[in-house]
């Protein structure tokens, strides 16, 4: 009698989640130079601006920054928005960039044939690019702390830490729809890059979203970063409590949801349309 | 003859070696056909193209509304205390217009080699009869126009917008010192893009080495916000004396007795940099080919 080995459906899934997270965690710790590099130099990129700061107020604090801002300390204002602007650069590309990385070493064909759901492959690759991006953001943090003697309350943290899983599934969504792009077209890189200039200018990365433009603004406020950086910011610069900012919350969720619904359909149709034209393993 | 022609065809090539003016010349002829090639090859990609052709603009922008949220206006008393004008706007478009430069250095030249590498064409281009460094200099003609065209846009965008106080009478002497700058950075790019022949993530030495320019040149501030020993260091790169020369000569109120230590400052550098990066340049070339490492990524 043939022996059939069965698996509950949501045990198989975990599992390829987990096969995949460990995959790419190896494929990142075969190269420590890059986790250095990821975890020490966001932070040259904006010490600049800190020192702008000092040579146009002659100090560390400014009355008319506090004005646009509500806080004087400019400091901990640009370490914020850095920090969580990181986000954008890692998972924005990091999924298309994942894929075509398996086209380049051949072997996006044997994942995407494999008897499993696609959705669980994408879910082990964003929560691995997730993980990696934590780790950097975090260390990135402590070494600032330390540099420029941020007080950080460890108090805020958790909630601080549900708006950053907020912050990773809207850009989820958004490196969803460039890995199903990078499917199609193949160098979805350049466009993750157009975008990633649109969160850097748009979104309240070093400066107060209200000194742009109207018509800025309201681009600004379509990006799922600009709510993250306004709600943390206000946690852990302002001291205000999060049931006071549930209305950037609730956009911020409702951002989410309409990018993770328009990434996965939009992969599965790429998903099918390659498979039909046969050019998977084009690269 | 007609270029058809089998004799044509056949017909024996003689390179022109040593130092004379045929070779010269024929290595300025490789140089143009390798910015001709990275143009062909950009213009595949026209949205790579216009994305590049704006990013000295966006990158540009953080750091001037920040300024002028830090200092609630566009006039800032402590800047004009520190280097003799307080007008933020110039200031820093004086200074970023420069950093894209930097990149065209470090990134143009140090990646291009790396870029062929990928691409598969880098053993090609090494047995063409002509001067590796001719390759280089071809890929950093090619960037160096290209940044300019971005620096036009990023000019004519901040003028229309903010409006920019520059002297038109300093523009002569600043393109002057701009041009020395650029020997010198030249020079770096080539140690760059020896160092991309050698390692296998070349991307992080050229973006690592970007990043402490930053913070090395006065871009958007002046060195004395710099820790004395940051200071000293930065005037082993031509970008700090080149600004501050590029400044003097375009801004109201910047302090002109500096220019002539600026000029030796640059012609200095320029020397040793180009040396150094021929040197450089030079071994690892030997190096990686007695290694077979060329084709290695």
């Amino acid at each position: 009698m043939e022996t059939v080995y069965q698996q509950s459906p949501l045990r198989s899934n975990l599992s390829v989640v987990w096969n995949e997270l460990v995959k790419n965690i190896k494929f990142l710790l075969a190269y420590p130079v890059i986790i250095v590099f990821w975890a020490i130099f966001p932070i040259f990129w904006f010490i600049p601006f800190i020192l702008q700061g000092q040579a146009f107020v002659g100090g560390l604090t400014s009355e008319s920054f506090a004005q646009a801002t509500g806080t004087s300390e400019f400091i901990p204002f640009i370490v914020i928005g850095a920090v969580l602007n990181s986000y954008v650069g890692t998972l924005l590309n990091g999924m298309g960039d994942n894929i075509r990385r398996e086209a380049l070493q051949g072997t996006l064909d044997y994942v995407l044939a494999a008897p499993c759901n696609k959705a669980s492959v994408l879910i082990g690759k964003a929560l691995s690019e997730s993980l990696s991006s934590t780790i950097f953001a975090i260390s990135q943090l402590a070494i600032s702390t330390l540099l420029f003697g941020l007080g950080i309350s460890l108090g805020v943290m958790l909630p601080v830490f549900f708006i950053i899983i907020l912050l990773i599934l809207g850009l989820y969504g958004l490196s969803l729809i460039f890995a199903a792009l990078s499917l199609m077209y193949k160098q979805s890189h350049g466009f993750g890059q157009t975008v990633g200039y649109v969160f850097y200018v748009f979104s309240p990365v070093r400066y107060p979203i209200e000194s742009l433009p109207f018509w800025a603004q309201i681009f600004g406020k379509l990006l799922p970063l600009t709510y993250a950086i306004i709600i943390v910011r206000s946690l852990m610069l302002l001291g205000a409590d999060l049931s006071a900012l549930y209305v950037e919350v609730l956009v911020l969720l409702i951002i989410d949801v309409v990018l993770i619904l328009a990434g996965f359909y939009l992969f599965n149709w790429m998903e099918e349309k390659t498979k039909k034209s046969g050019t998977i393993s084009h690269h | 003859m007609d270029n058809n022609n089998e004799d044509y065809r056949l017909r024996e090539v003689k390179c022109p070696t040593g130092f004379n003016w045929s070779n010269l010349k024929a290595e300025l002829r490789a140089v143009w056909a390798a910015n001709i090639k990275d143009w062909k090859i950009e213009f595949a990609y026209p949205e790579s193209f216009f994305r590049q052709l704006i990013s000295p603009l966006v990158f540009l922008l953080p750091f001037l509304l920040y300024g002028l949220v830090l200092v609630g206006g566009r006039y800032s008393d402590d800047l004009a205390q520190l280097v003799g004008t307080g007008d933020i706007v110039t200031f820093i478009f004086t200074g970023y217009m420069l950093m894209g430069f930097i990149g065209t250095a470090v990134w143009a030249m140090g990646f291009s080699i790396r870029m062929e590498r990928w691409f598969g064409t880098l053993e090609a281009i090494y047995v063409t009869p002509t001067s590796r460094l001719g390759q280089v200099l071809g890929m950093a003609l090619h960037s160096t126009i290209h940044q300019s065209i971005g620096t036009l846009i990023q000019f004519i965008v901040i003028y229309l917008t903010f409006g920019l106080a520059l002297k038109i009478e300093g523009i002569l002497p600043a393109l002057g010192i701009f041009a020395l700058m650029m020997i010198a950075l030249y020079g770096f790019g080539i140690v760059v893009s020896a160092v991309g022949l050698l390692l296998k993530e070349g991307w992080m030495v050229s973006d690592g080495l970007y990043s402490i320019m930053m913070i090395l040149s006065p871009v958007a501030y002046p060195l004395t916000v710099l820790p004395t020993v940051a200071q000293q260091i930065s005037t082993a790169f031509p970008t700090a004396p080149a600004l501050i020369g590029m400044r003097s000569f375009l801004m109201e109120g910047y302090q002109p007795e500096v220019i002539i230590n600026v000029f030796l400052h640059l012609i200095v550098l320029g020397a040793v940099w180009i040396l150094f990066g021929i040197l450089v340049f030079r071994l690892v070339d030997v190096y990686v080919r007695k290694r077979g490492m060329l084709k290695k990524f």
